[in-house]
């Protein structure tokens, strides 16, 4: 029930994005989006996935939301002399033909109040926003990850 | 000189050349035997520290809201880690990393505890604390205490942290931490420190380095 009204809602979404994309050159393509299973009782999760921007332009992201959290930020950890700390990203280029991902230690999806209890399995909503007023939504899978942290990238 | 008499001294050169050849290879053996028992410290890539420094009292809570002090840190080794529990991104990476570590070290026989210490003591509360790190690994421990206690704690390990107002939900501020994961000794003493980017292997294979040194 829940994954079918998910279902229903991501196509809406899809729908007004693409609708209001109609006269957009080229857009965004998000893959592997994935949200980190939490503690039961968090207040705030992480979100992340891969951006390619395919066409000749420049495409600035500059906002995301979901309807699974009350609020949604983009932010980068950076850890500068051995101290962590998050920079809220108010706009993020993505460059013609290149692309921007979002992983741990890194970019990320910063998820605020959870309107409901989040576990491995379930489904959230994700929308991009564009600077041009276009959007991009994707559902992404809450997973339970394992981390070695010996395959780290860092930015 | 007739045959016999030559064949029987060309046995024995032969015999010594292999008798010699027999030695060098045996003592280049035991060498390298006694060679590889010496562990080699300069390999690592945490800081292990020339004097490990004893820590003075000190007393905070656990997530069981027992007290947690230097008498927790004796007679085990600890890996501590400051983080909090509204931290999305590097906090629970670094408790799963340090999940990892704990599975790879599970052959030793030596005491190892995993202490995750908050360093947001107003929203953390032992409660909170108890369902966080028992997601990770349900033989975590988790510590708080008041501001003061844990700003004493953090000041005597170098460990920086502060507040960052959010911008618009007050209650969701941010806290700035130090990610390094320290090392505790046996002795209660701070032994050497992991800097991030932190990686199980490495951290496993530098705390065998570091236990095989101690004893």
């Amino acid at each position: 029930m829940k994954t079918r009204s998910a279902s229903i809602l991501v196509a809406l979404l899809a729908f007004l994005c693409l609708y209001s994309s109609a006269h957009a050159a080229a857009t965004l393509e998000i893959t592997h989006p994935w949200i980190r299973e939490a503690p039961p009782s968090s207040r705030v999760l992480a979100a992340y996935l891969s951006i390619n921007n395919p066409g000749d332009a420049a495409i600035t992201i500059n906002g995301i939301s979901s309807p699974d959290f009350e609020s949604a930020e983009l932010h980068r950890t950076v850890i500068n002399e051995g101290v962590a700390s998050m920079q809220h990203v108010k706009q993020l280029d993505v460059p013609a033909n290149g692309g921007v991902m979002l992983e741990p230690g890194g970019l990320h999806l910063m998820l605020f109040n959870p309107k409901r209890m989040l576990a491995a399995g379930d489904t959230v909503t994700l929308t991009i926003h564009v600077i041009n007023g276009t959007c991009i939504t994707v559902s992404a899978p809450v997973v339970r990850q394992v981390d070695d942290g010996h395959s780290q990238h860092h930015h | 000189m007739s045959t016999p008499e030559k064949q029987s001294k060309t046995a024995r050169i032969l015999i010594v050349l292999v008798l010699a050849v027999l030695a060098t290879a045996a003592g280049i053996w035991s060498a390298s035997i006694i060679l590889d028992r010496r562990v080699n410290l300069e390999e690592l890539e945490a800081i292990r520290f020339p004097v490990a420094r004893q820590l003075p009292p000190f007393e905070l809570v656990d997530h069981n809201n027992q007290v947690f002090n230097e008498d927790a840190l004796r007679g085990r080794w600890s890996f501590l880690f400051f983080g909090y529990t509204h931290c999305p991104d590097v906090c629970p990476t670094t408790l799963s990393v340090l999940n990892s570590v704990a599975h790879r070290l599970q052959d030793l026989e030596a005491d190892i505890r995993f202490v995750f210490v908050s360093v947001d003591p107003e929203r953390d509360t032992p409660e909170v604390l108890a369902r966080y790190v028992g997601y990770f690994n349900g033989d975590f421990i988790g510590v708080t205490g008041t501001e003061q206690q844990i700003a004493q704690f953090t000041r005597e390990l170098g460990i920086m942290h502060m507040r960052v107002a959010a911008e618009e939900n007050t209650s969701d501020y941010l806290v700035d931490h130090s990610a390094s994961v320290l090392l505790i000794d046996p002795d209660g003493r701070y032994h050497a420190v992991f800097s991030p980017p932190l990686a199980a292997g490495k951290i496993s294979d530098d705390f065998r380095k570091i236990l095989e040194a101690y004893r």
